[in-house]
């Protein structure tokens, strides 16, 4: 970790309620955690942990971190996740990629929650989270620290969708967003980020989104997708983007 | 595809099974109850067999081997089913087996007979024997129906047996009668030409010319020699006088000389020449000599004279009137010649007459040669035919015996038809059976068809093929909660699945005990 990083991460030292959480960097272990989830609800939000009954899926994780940190050559990145179609997995994939990401001690990660169509980053919080990406979007008196929320997973971070998810589509591409992914990347080198967008076949959020970000991951979701609608969600992200497509059973 | 794809597509096929469970529940139970309804309706079919048995083959075979034609057949078994399925024998059989309800309407008993036809089947055992199926829905009337066809088909084919050969022998009677009634007009025919034609056969005409000629050759060789006969005796005749006259008077001389010249021989040998008697002796001699030569010399100008006249002097007086015997027999030769040379002219001619006779015979023989030999042949072949039919009536009555005896193709039935007990084919312990296979293999064959046309991707090895590279193939995850849903389900299913059974398996009881359907 380079100092400047140290100096930034302790002037953005914590300010807000409960869920915001000091985003100091110099010792990762000494971050601001709420409550840890119990295996049980761990369990019951199909989350990752390493002591899972099948390792299997952990291993696969760790397989899938180990290939996109190769891609990015190690540096910290912003991945947009998206489903080929509705219901595909998407966020499931999203929140155990992060949550493989926190796995690491030396490393953080955020997830994003820009799903409008079935937003899930509440069940990632405890208690309220109704403040999220798109508030902060549309009222220029929040600052990111507000809507950035610990979870019940160690050095994992949220923002929820928020309350103001009409004309989200118009609030991505406005030039705060750009700032806003920009600086969520680039505070903290550690921080790797994940933005959860709606499927690409049925939302042009996806597309927007798929503009700001350093690469993407296609989940192609068992026995719901054509060969045609995966030929076509690869399209719209375009090649140059598409780190690669994860089949989901 | 190997065992790994045959796997993994088994197991994609068992989790859409999963995903529908309820709707393959249905869908099994309502085919199977479907093959078990059918199993109820389907008619239980009883058949029965029976072996007959053709023989052509009798103790009278080899004894009259060439005499009588038996009945041959090389494919016995097409002749039997050619009768077996002859509308007219079925008829029969339709009103022996189904009464009286055949005769309303010929639509009846064409169904029935339509009936009987399919379910009957005739094969060959090989040797002659054949083997008769027949299958009904009643186990009585299988039964009955293959012993009705069985009688009926041993009854009329040897009815028609008799009926074929006495035809046969009838024919040919009828056809030795006519060739009779042929023959005997050629017969008669040819006896009235006979008694026509006088002239006899061309080769009687050909002798008889041949023995004209002979005999007018010899009889021209006759009159040949009969002439030159005639020319010679008339030579002959010519150098002969007439009478023999003037020989005797110069015979005399010469008989006096030679008496003179013994005397005088005599007298030598006892006297000298100057002997008296010797002198005279030799005048007289002298002068006898003297008398013979003057008398000579008259005979040869008689003779020219004679020539000259003609005709044959008259005797000389005095000469002694002795025949010429030689001109005698000369003439009398002559004259035999002539009669004889005149004679064979005549019969010459007769001859000549007869031969010109015969050569118009021959002329009017070989006009008439022609229709005899017409006659002849239309006689020759009607005969040889009639002939011929009279052998082949014999071997037509020899064969309506046979079979009126019974010694033709037989049909022995080896082996009787039985009462059937059970029935065949297709039970309802079948149908029980293979319900629950059936659906099974109805689900997982539709199923698996879906997995197959169905274009969205179920394997995760088919999105390799779009060049972009697969990050992570993640295994199915069940959390305990879809765990402890997916085992409540799996004991509802179960709790289904055997509740369809009993229901089955009670419907099945229901109808074998006779309570359903």
């Amino acid at each position: 970790m380079s100092s400047s990083n140290l100096e930034s991460a302790k002037g953005d030292k914590g300010s807000r309620t409960k869920p915001a959480v000091s985003e100091s960097n110099p010792r990762i272990d000494h971050m601001e955690e709420v409550d840890q989830f119990t295996e049980q609800e761990l369990e019951a939000r199909k989350l990752i942990y390493p002591g899972m009954h099948s390792p299997k899926v952990v291993n696969v994780f760790r397989e899938l971190r180990t290939q996109l940190l190769q891609l990015q050559k190690k540096k910290n990145f912003v991945c947009m996740i998206s489903s080929v179609s509705s219901d595909g997995g998407c966020s499931y994939v999203t929140q155990n990629l992060a949550s493989v990401f926190a796995l690491d001690k030396s490393k953080t990660s955020l997830v994003i929650d820009a799903n409008l169509y079935s937003p899930y980053a509440h069940q990632l919080i405890f208690g309220e989270a109704e403040i999220g990406i798109t508030d902060y979007l549309s009222h220029p008196d929040l600052s990111i620290k507000d809507i950035v929320y610990a979870t019940g997973v160690p050095r994992l971070r949220a923002i929820p969708l928020g309350s103001n998810s009409e004309g989200a589509a118009e609030y991505f591409e406005s030039e705060k967003m750009l700032l806003f992914i920009d600086e969520v990347k680039h505070r903290y080198s550690d921080r790797y980020v994940f933005i959860d967008a709606p499927p690409v076949s049925s939302s042009s959020e996806a597309r927007i989104l798929a503009g700001l970000v350093d690469m993407v991951v296609l989940v192609v979701p068992h026995g719901r997708v054509t060969e045609d609608q995966i030929q076509i969600a690869i399209d719209v992200v375009g090649n140059e983007r598409l780190a690669g497509l994860i089949y989901n059973n | 595809m190997d065992f790994a794809q045959i796997l993994q597509h088994l197991n994609v096929i068992f989790r859409e099974l999963w995903q529908r469970k309820f709707l393959v529940l249905i869908g099994f139970a309502l085919i199977s109850f479907t093959v078990l309804v059918v199993g109820m309706l389907w008619p239980s079919k009883f058949e029965t067999s029976a072996t007959i048995y053709a023989d052509n083959q009798n103790i009278l075979g080899p004894l009259l081997e060439k005499q009588a034609r038996q009945s041959k057949v090389t494919d016995q078994t097409k002749v039997v089913r050619e009768k077996i399925y002859s509308p007219s024998l079925l008829s029969k059989v339709a009103e022996d087996v189904f009464g009286s309800a055949v005769q309303e309407t010929p639509e009846a008993l064409a169904q029935f007979i339509n009936q009987l036809r399919e379910s009957l089947k005739v094969k060959s055992l090989g040797s002659g024997y054949m083997v008769l199926e027949f299958s009904s829905n009643d186990a009585i009337v299988a039964y009955e129906g293959l012993n009705s066809i069985i009688d009926n088909f041993i009854s009329i084919s040897s009815e028609e047996q008799r009926t074929e050969s006495r035809e046969a022998f009838l024919f040919i009677d009828n056809q030795v009668k006519q060739y009779k009634d042929q023959l005997v007009s050629a017969e008669n025919n040819l006896k009235e030409f006979t008694t026509q034609n006088f002239d006899g056969r061309d080769t009687d005409v050909s002798s008889s010319i041949q023995r004209i000629r002979n005999q007018i050759e010899e009889l021209k060789l006759s009159i040949d020699e009969d002439e030159i006969t005639m020319r010679a005796l008339q030579e002959q005749i010519t150098g002969e006088a007439e009478f023999a006259a003037t020989t005797k008077k110069v015979d005399s001389y010469a008989l006096r000389l030679a008496e003179l010249e013994s005397r005088l021989s005599n007298l030598l040998l006892s006297f000298t020449e100057d002997y008296p008697d010797v002198i005279t002796l030799r005048y007289q001699i002298e002068d006898l000599k003297r008398s013979m030569r003057a008398a000579a010399t008259d005979r040869v100008a008689e003779q020219a004279e004679l020539k000259v006249q003609g005709e044959p002097r008259q005797l000389e007086g005095g000469s002694g009137v002795l025949l010429n015997p030689l001109y005698q027999e000369l003439r009398s030769r002559i004259s035999n010649v002539e009669t004889s040379i005149k004679a064979k002219q005549k019969r010459l001619s007769v001859l000549s007459g007869l031969l010109e006779n015969e050569f118009e015979r021959r002329q009017r023989v070989a006009e008439r040669g022609v229709v005899e030999a017409e006659l002849v042949r239309d006689y020759d072949v009607t005969k040889k035919i009639y002939e011929d039919m009279l052998e082949r009536k014999e071997k037509a009555r020899l064969s309506m015996t046979l079979n009126i005896e019974g010694q033709g193709v037989t049909y022995r039935i080896q082996e009787p038809p039985l009462p059937p007990l059970r029935p065949t084919g297709l039970r309802f312990i079948h149908f029980v059976l293979v319900g629950p296979l059936v659906a099974l293999f109805a689900v997982f064959g539709i199923a698996g068809a879906y997995v197959l046309v169905d274009p969205r991707i179920r394997f995760s090895s088919r999105i390799y093929a779009f060049g972009i590279p697969v990050l992570a193939v993640i295994p199915h995850v069940n959390t305990p909660l879809t765990q402890r849903l997916r085992r409540s389900d799996m004991i509802l299913c179960s709790v289904l699945a055997v509740a369809i059974f009993a229901v089955y398996g009670g419907l099945a009881l229901a109808h074998r005990s006779g309570v359903l359907l």
